[in-house]
C-alpha cells in the first residue's frame, strides 16, 4: 500500500512514518510511506498514491488538500490529533483502515 | 471550560488561520519560502569573509584581503533576493489563478526591474542599482508583482489575448497570449518610473517605515511569539500562520543586517529577523519545548511521559516538536499550555534584551532551522560564543518554567496509569 503524509514541511511527518510503518509490519503489511509539505499536494496527487492523510497542525488547510485528492480519486483523512506522535502507530494504522475501507 | 475553549478554537484561531491562507498571503510565503536556499547558502559566504577566528591567523587576514570577492556568491543571491522572491510571488500567484505560472514569474521580475532605472558608467555600460533588489526593495516586489499578475490573469480571464489558430503549437501560443498584459504592465511600470520619475523604493520605503520599526521593537517580538504558541495550542501551525504575514518583514531585517556586515558597519540595525527567534526562542521548536522534553527526562514518574521524552528527544534537538505538542499533548491541555506560552514569552524579552544592549552580536546569517540551537545561534551571529551561553541559558529557564508544571500533569498521568492496572 502507497501512503501519502501532509504536513507543514514534510519534516513532521516523517517520524510518524516510522511509527506506522512499524505498526503495519506487525500486522504483517508492507507498507510505502512518504511524507510531504502542503506546496508538494497538487504535483505528488498525479501519482499513485492509495490514500493521503493529512497532520492534524495543517487542519485550516485541510479542505485545500481534500480538493487536490477528491480531484485525483485519493481517498483523503485528517490524522487525529494523538496519533500524531512516535507513540501513535496502532492509532494511526486503525484511521488509515478505515479511511480506505 | 470546554465553551471556551470551543469559542477560542471556533471563533477566534480557525478563522485566523484561514484568513493566512488567503490566495495573495499565500503566494507572497511561498514565493518567499522558495528564496530560502539562495537565502541561507548566501549567507555562508559571510562567515568565510568574516570567519569567527582570532584575528592574527593568516587565514583570516587572506579572508580580510579577500572579503569583496568572497562575498560575490553571498551579492548574487541573497543581497539580491527580491529579485529571487519576485520570480517566486509571481509563480505561485499565476499558478493559483490556473494561468501559466512562468509567464506570471516573468511578468513579475519585468515589473520589479522596471521600478529600477539603470545607469550608463564609461567602463561598465549599463549598471543595475543592486541594493533595490535586496531587503530595501522587498515590499516594492510584493506589491508589484502581485499588481502584474492580477493583469495578467484579468486579460486572460475577459479574454484580452491574441488568440491563434488551433494548429499552432502550445508553446508558440502560449507566449503570444501574454503579449497584451506583457505590453501594459511594462507600459504600466514604465510610465510610473521613467515618465513620472517616481522611485517606487523611497515612496514604499516611507510607507513602511513605521512598521520596520515596530516589527523590531520588544512589543512586534512578543506579538509573534504570542501568537504562535496561542496557535499552536489549538494544534494549528503558528509559524505557518503568523510567518504568512510577518515573513516579510523578517527577511527584510535579515537582509539588512548581512548588508551592515558586509559594507562593514559597526553596528548591525535589527534585533529580530527570523533567525532571532528560531535560535533564542524556538529552542526544540515553537513553545521552547525542548525544555519540556528536557524536565520530561529528568523529572517524570509515569510510564507514558517517560516514554515520550526518550521518542521526543532527538527530534527535538533538531527543533522539531509536533511529537510532543500532540503527544504530551499540549494541544487543549490547559495545564501545558500555559508553560507553553509563558517559556517563549520570558526568552523572548531575556533574549531581546540581551541583544539590544550588545552583551550579544545580532543574527545575520540564516543556517538551516534543523540545527541544534546553541550551533545554529552560533553560525547565526556569525560565530559569536555568547549567543551559544544566551541560548544554553534560555533553555535552563525553560526547564524551570516547565517543571512544576510537568509535575503536576505527570501526577494525573501516573493516577492515570495505576487506575488502568
Amino acid at each position: 500500500m502507497k501512503v501519502l503524509f501532509v504536513c507543514s514541511g514534510g519534516m513532521s511527518s516523517a517520524i510518524v512514518v516510522k511509527a506506522l510503518k512499524a505498526e503495519a509490519k506487525k500486522h504483517g503489511q508492507e507498507m510505502e510511506v512518504h511524507a510531504i509539505g502542503t506546496s508538494e499536494v497538487e504535483q505528488e496527487m498525479e501519482k499513485d498514491w492509495d490514500v493521503c492523510m493529512v497532520a492534524p497542525q495543517i487542519k485550516h488547510r485541510f479542505d485545500q488538500v481534500k480538493v487536490h485528492a477528491d480531484e485525483a480519486g485519493i481517498p483523503c483523512g485528517a490524522i487525529p490529533p494523538q496519533a500524531y506522535t512516535p507513540l501513535g502507530g496502532p492509532l494511526l494504522f486503525k484511521t488509515l483502515n478505515e479511511l480506505i475501507k | 471550560m470546554s465553551k471556551f475553549v470551543d469559542f477560542m478554537e471556533n471563533k477566534l484561531s480557525a478563522p485566523m488561520a484561514r484568513l493566512s491562507e488567503q490566495r495573495h498571503l499565500l503566494a507572497i510565503r511561498d514565493g518567499v519560502i522558495s528564496a530560502l536556499p539562495f537565502i541561507i547558502v548566501g549567507s555562508f559566504f559571510l562567515i568565510f569573509a568574516f570567519p569567527p577566528l582570532p584575528q592574527d591567523w593568516a587565514i583570516t587576514q587572506w579572508a580580510t584581503e579577500h572579503a569583496a570577492e568572497i562575498l560575490i556568491p553571498y551579492r548574487m543571491t541573497m543581497f539580491i533576493m527580491s529579485l529571487y522572491i519576485a520570480f517566486g510571488i509571481g509563480y505561485n500567484l499565476a499558478k493559483s489563478y490556473k494561468v501559466d505560472p512562468l509567464s506570471g514569474a516573468q511578468i513579475a521580475v519585468a515589473a520589479l526591474l522596471l521600478t529600477l532605472t539603470p545607469t550608463a558608467l564609461d567602463e561598465l555600460g549599463f549598471v543595475l542599482p543592486m541594493q533595490y533588489l535586496g531587503g530595501h526593495g522587498l515590499f516594492v516586489t510584493i506589491i508589484v508583482s502581485i499588481l502584474a499578475v492580477e493583469i495578467f490573469r484579468v486579460c486572460k480571464q475577459k479574454k484580452i489575448t491574441i488568440k491563434l489558430p488551433e494548429s499552432v503549437p502550445s508553446s508558440v501560443s502560449r507566449s503570444f497570449e501574454a503579449l497584451i498584459p506583457v505590453a501594459i504592465v511594462i507600459i504600466l511600470m514604465s510610465t510610473i518610473t521613467v515618465l513620472m520619475g517616481v522611485n517606487l523604493h523611497h515612496l514604499v520605503d516611507k510607507l513602511v517605515a513605521p512598521l520596520v520599526t515596530a516589527g523590531d521593537s520588544l512589543v512586534g517580538v512578543l506579538v509573534p511569539v504570542f501568537l504562535i504558541t496561542f496557535f499552536w495550542s489549538f494544534g494549528i501551525h503558528g509559524v505557518s500562520v503568523v510567518g504568512s504575514i510577518a515573513r516579510p518583514l523578517w527577511e527584510v531585517y535579515l537582509v539588512n543586517n548581512s548588508e551592515a556586515v558586509a559594507d562593514g558597519a559597526s553596528t548591525i540595525p535589527h534585533i529580530a529577523p527570523e533567525t532571532f527567534f528560531q535560535w533564542f526562542i524556538w529552542i526544540g521548536g515553537s513553545g521552547a519545548t525542548l525544555g519540556l522534553v528536557i524536565a520530561m527526562l529528568l523529572f517524570a514518574r509515569s510510564k507514558y511521559m517517560k516514554n515520550l521524552g526518550r521518542a521526543t528527544i532527538v527530534p527535538s534537538l533538531f527543533n522539531i516538536n509536533e511529537p510532543v505538542i500532540f503527544g504530551a499533548p499540549i494541544v487543549l491541555n490547559p495545564l501545558l499550555i500555559i508553560p507553553f506560552i509563558i517559556t517563549p514569552i520570558v526568552t523572548a524579552t531575556l533574549a531581546y534584551f540581551a541583544t539590544s544592549v550588545g552583551l550579544v552580536t545580532p543574527t545575520y546569517i540564516m543556517p538551516p532551522w534543523t540545527l541544534p540551537a546553541p550551533i545554529g545561534a552560533y553560525l547565526s551571529t556569525g560565530g559569536d560564543w555568547r549567543a551559544v551561553v544566551l541560548v544554553l541559558i534560555n533553555i535552563t529557564i525553560s526547564v524551570i518554567i516547565y517543571m512544576p508544571f510537568l509535575k503536576l500533569y505527570d501526577k494525573k498521568m501516573i493516577a492515570m496509569e495505576q487506575g488502568e492496572e
